[in-house]
């Protein structure tokens, strides 16, 4: 073994240029990773003030034991950031297999010959594909050393920047980097290693004949284990994509960013079966404009699906992840629109907490807004609550009851939203345990479940009276204003101070959705699509550089650097159409899913394309794997004359 | 040239043959049809022989090497390397044996470029999980003339100082048999003195049996024996030839003025 990594290790050295693409494409995703675990730790580390926090004992049963949870009691929450570095992680990791499985796939097809060598005097199969997986491990470790370093050297930026957004309203502070950079170094060798399996049984498939061969053609046919795979994921991604519907309730976003992933490794499994197929229908069109250097290209991309496929994969992969991330939010801030404006009947609302009181009032639902802890059998949660008065807030907004009756809201008593009954098993008169920020414990009777209305209920609803009890010094954030019987909202907007017409405030609060999701997709899709960017100029690059004898035959043959160059923009071309379609695809199905999902019960939902997000997506892809395949070229077509290919 | 005989007589009587090889026949299948390559070949090669293969192109010549060397399966008959039959062997049984008993020399593509001349001469012991003496590399860099070049990479060397780096690579492990496939295709003549002259030591000194594959009647004169082939059948032999005579043979078996071959295969 150690005979064997010395080679790997004298391998990797030689072939520096080959390996810089994965070398390169590791470190930055080992940086991502590791930015990701190290601003992960630091929001674990954060604590909060010490006296906000609250230390209650779960109610246990069922095989759980009651235990105690300390529970920080403040706005200083910053589980928004750790769900969005926890996605970016994810995904990085996710893009990083991608690419180490293309970078060596290019290396062990240039190489052909070397391990047909390496077979003829004497190395079995075992032992090529373990050097080649020793190569990976070399490229891997240095790679990885490399990403944690940066990342340790950029956590503080990360910091200093996510401190005091939406995301974490609060200052945070590095914590000890060790563990988390020992995981992100330990999973980008994993990803390394998973990356390079593929290559390293292909190489170990190349037979000693190959040494005396001039590099062929790859075989055609993907082996039956890569179909069955690709099916396999390709029916989980359907069983996943049917489970977004109405019932999943909020897992429906969730399911909608991560379905377009496994559908995306289905088809990079089958892309050697799917990439001509849908190249050769784009190449129609292509063919008939064109004359010779279309049809060569149709032909490149056609006769080499496993080349094809490779290339297309980091497109496929970024167009269908970031594309169904970017509509999948606009339709939920869609959908969040349209429930904010069905809950609100009240026709003005006045933001803030100071009193509304004058003529042409009839009724102000100044509801008061409250922080409780919930216990359940294992766990205790911090959660919104709202002190209401059930009379005047039944008029004022949407509060159905699917269950129970709103109108016993009074004394020890609590009206809950659907989907957190649906969650924990709540029904009308059971009795919740809750504790308030004064750390007086109380047990709450259901009295109602009401529609779900995120952005104006919270899902905790309780008597005014009690939430002022043991808040007093809550105030409203908004107050839902009904008019005098007569009285123009209009008019009455412009009497009162800080009041807006209810469509305004509905407006402002959707736009306020739409905000939010825009920083967690930059802050999601940035370095995701900068990897991307890596990722296809690499595989393009390597794919191109690889062709220069095959350019200068063409040279040599009488083609016109023009001529060649005009066909590797057409393959790139192609191959990019080809995988932004089946982007696309996947883009648009995840969208009708998610929005019939979300959108049940709604009516007259706005419908928000955020096109210029998504075609720049596929214009960047584009203009990237064009260029990347042209630049190669020309410089190759620049140095070297048809007399080269006699040497 | 003698007419073709029913059987040939084995250069060593005494001893089993190094190399047997029993109606060899190679059948490639493709879209355009069956090429008989190789059409039933049976021919003893003796041990401490040195037989130099040679026909036009599309002889079947190179076939016929691959298949004696288990690179490549007959579609019928059997090849026995020293008592063992490599029909039956698994890959890696196959592999072992070719690490063990095959030494292997081509016309290029032999070395590996990242490693230095040293570590190309040493990697046939290394894949066999044995750490290398340096003696023992050594002596087999300074027997091909180029112990001091130990540290250089293939890229610094001339084609023929490769060539004798992929020979001491083929006598480190002390092979019985070695394979040479135009072992002097892209090199000078006096170059190639050298490399046949090293093939030549080997069977001479060591008792090594050396089958070479070759277009060129000066190098095919260093064998004791030249095999022709042509059609994919053996055509004759000649025994202690002179590159005049071989060349006189290999124009009798060039297909006539006119007829266009197709290649290799």
């Amino acid at each position: 073994m150690t005979q064997l990594f010395y080679l790997s290790r004298q391998t990797v050295s030689r072939h520096r240029s080959l390996y810089a693409g994965s070398f390169v494409a590791l470190a930055v995703g080992v940086f991502l990773l590791g930015l990701a675990a190290t601003a992960t730790a630091a929001t674990i580390a954060y604590r909060g003030p010490a006296a906000s926090a609250i230390t209650v004992t779960t109610l246990g049963g069922d095989g759980a034991a009651p235990r105690q949870i300390r529970v920080p009691f403040s706005d200083a929450d910053v589980s928004g950031l750790q769900v969005v570095l926890n996605m970016v992680g994810a995904i990085s990791g996710f893009i990083t297999i991608f690419v180490i499985a293309s970078t060596f796939a290019f290396a062990v097809a240039s190489r052909r010959q070397e391990i047909g060598l390496l077979r003829l005097i004497g190395a079995t199969p075992r032992q090529i594909r373990r050097m080649v997986l020793g190569e990976a491990l070399v490229v891997a470790l240095a790679a990885s050393v490399t990403g944690a370093l940066a990342a340790q050297l950029a956590t503080p930026l990360l910091l200093d920047k996510a401190s005091y957004t939406e995301l974490a309203p609060v200052k945070l502070e590095p914590a000890s980097p060790w563990v988390p950079l020992a995981i992100a170094v330990a999973a980008g060798l994993l990803v390394a290693m998973l990356g390079a399996r593929s290559a390293a049984r292909r190489a170990g498939r190349v037979g000693p004949i190959d040494a005396l061969r001039e590099a062929a053609l790859e075989p055609p046919r993907i082996g039956p284990v890569r179909i069955i795979f690709g099916l396999l994921f390709m029916g989980g991604a359907i069983t996943m994509l049917s489970l977004i519907r109405p019932s999943s309730g909020d897992g429906a976003v969730p399911l909608a960013m991560f379905t377009p992933m496994v559908m995306v490794i289905a088809l990079t499994l089958l892309a050697p079966l799917v990439v001509p197929v849908v190249g050769r229908l784009w190449a129609v069109p292509l063919v008939a404009w064109t004359h010779v250097s279309g049809r060569l290209a149709r032909s490149n991309v056609v006769a080499a699906p496993r080349r094809s496929a490779s290339l297309a994969a980091p497109i496929l992969a970024i167009s269908a992840v970031a594309g169904s991330m970017v509509l999948s939010l606009s339709f939920a801030a869609d959908s969040a629109g349209a429930t904010i404006r069905d809950a609100v009947r009240a026709p003005v609302v006045a933001t803030g907490g100071a009193p509304v009181t004058g003529p042409g009032v009839k009724a102000v639902d100044a509801g008061v807004p409250l922080q409780m802890v919930r216990i359940d059998r294992d766990d205790a949660e911090l959660e919104d609550v709202e002190g209401i008065d059930p009379v005047v807030a039944t008029q004022t907004r949407d509060l159905t009851p699917l269950a129970g009756d709103v109108r016993q809201l009074t004394g020890n008593t609590v009206a809950i939203g659907k989907e957190m009954s649906g969650f924990e098993g709540y029904k009308v008169g059971d009795e919740i345990p809750l504790v308030f920020v004064d750390r007086t414990p109380v047990k709450l009777r259901v009295v109602a479940i009401v529609k779900d209305a995120f952005g104006v209920n919270p899902s905790l609803l309780i008597p005014l009276d009690l939430a002022r009890k043991h808040a007093p010094k809550a105030e409203p954030e908004r107050q839902f204003v009904l008019p005098a019987d007569g009285v123009d909202p209009a008019s009455l907007v412009q009497q009162l101070p800080h009041a807006q017409l209810a469509a305004a405030w509905e407006a402002d609060q959707a736009a306020g959705v739409r905000k939010g999701n825009q920083l967690g997709l930059i802050l999601l899709l940035g370095p995701a699509g900068l990897y991307s960017a890596i990722a296809i100029a690499n595989t393009l690059l390597m794919g191109s550089l690889q062709r220069r004898h095959e350019f200068i035959t063409s040279r040599l043959l009488g083609a016109t650097p023009a001529q060649i160059r005009r066909m590797v923009l057409w393959e790139s071309s192609l191959v990019g159409a080809v995988a932004l379609s089946l982007g696309t695809a996947i883009t648009v199905t995840v969208g009708i899913l998610i929005r019939h999902a979300m959108n049940a019960g709604l009516a007259d939902v706005p419908f928000t394309v955020p096109w210029g997000v998504l075609l720049g997506i596929g214009g960047l892809c584009l203009i990237l794997a064009i260029g990347s395949a042209l630049a190669p070229t020309t410089y190759i077509l620049r140095r070297s004359q048809p007399s080269a290919v006699m040497e | 040239m003698t007419a073709t005989a029913p059987s040939y007589p084995t250069v060593a009587p005494i001893e089993p043959p190094a190399l047997l090889l029993d109606g060899i026949t190679k059948t490639y299948r493709s879209k355009a049809g069956a090429v008989d390559a190789l059409r039933g070949v049976t021919y003893h090669f003796g041990r401490g022989s040195f037989t130099a293969v040679m026909g036009p192109s599309g002889s079947g010549k190179s076939t016929l090497l691959q298949c004696a060397a288990g690179l490549d399966q007959p579609t019928t008959g059997t090849v026995v390397l020293n008592g063992v039959t490599l029909s039956g062997l698994s890959e890696v049984e196959l592999t072992k044996l070719r690490r063990a008993e095959m030494g292997f020399v081509f016309q290029a593509y032999n070395l590996l470029p990242s490693l230095t001349v040293y570590d190309n001469v040493a990697l046939p012991l290394r894949l066999t999980g044995r750490r290398p003496s340096r003696n023992d590399v050594h002596r087999v860099l300074d027997q091909v003339g180029l112990d001091g070049k130990a540290k250089r990479r293939p890229a610094e060397l001339s084609g023929g100082q490769q060539q004798r780096v992929a020979i001491a690579r083929a006598l480190i492990t002390q092979p019985s048999v070695f394979f040479a496939d135009e072992p002097t295709g892209a090199l000078d003549s006096g170059t190639s003195r050298q490399i046949l002259g090293l093939l030549r030591e080997a069977t001479d000194r060591a008792g090594q049996t050396v089958v070479m594959v070759t277009h060129d009647p000066v190098a095919a004169a260093y064998a004791e024996r030249v095999l022709f082939l042509s059609d994919g059948l053996l055509a004759g032999h000649l025994d202690r030839a002179t590159p005049t005579q071989i060349a006189a043979a290999m124009s009798d078996l060039e297909p006539p003025t006119g007829a266009v071959g197709w290649g290799k295969r």
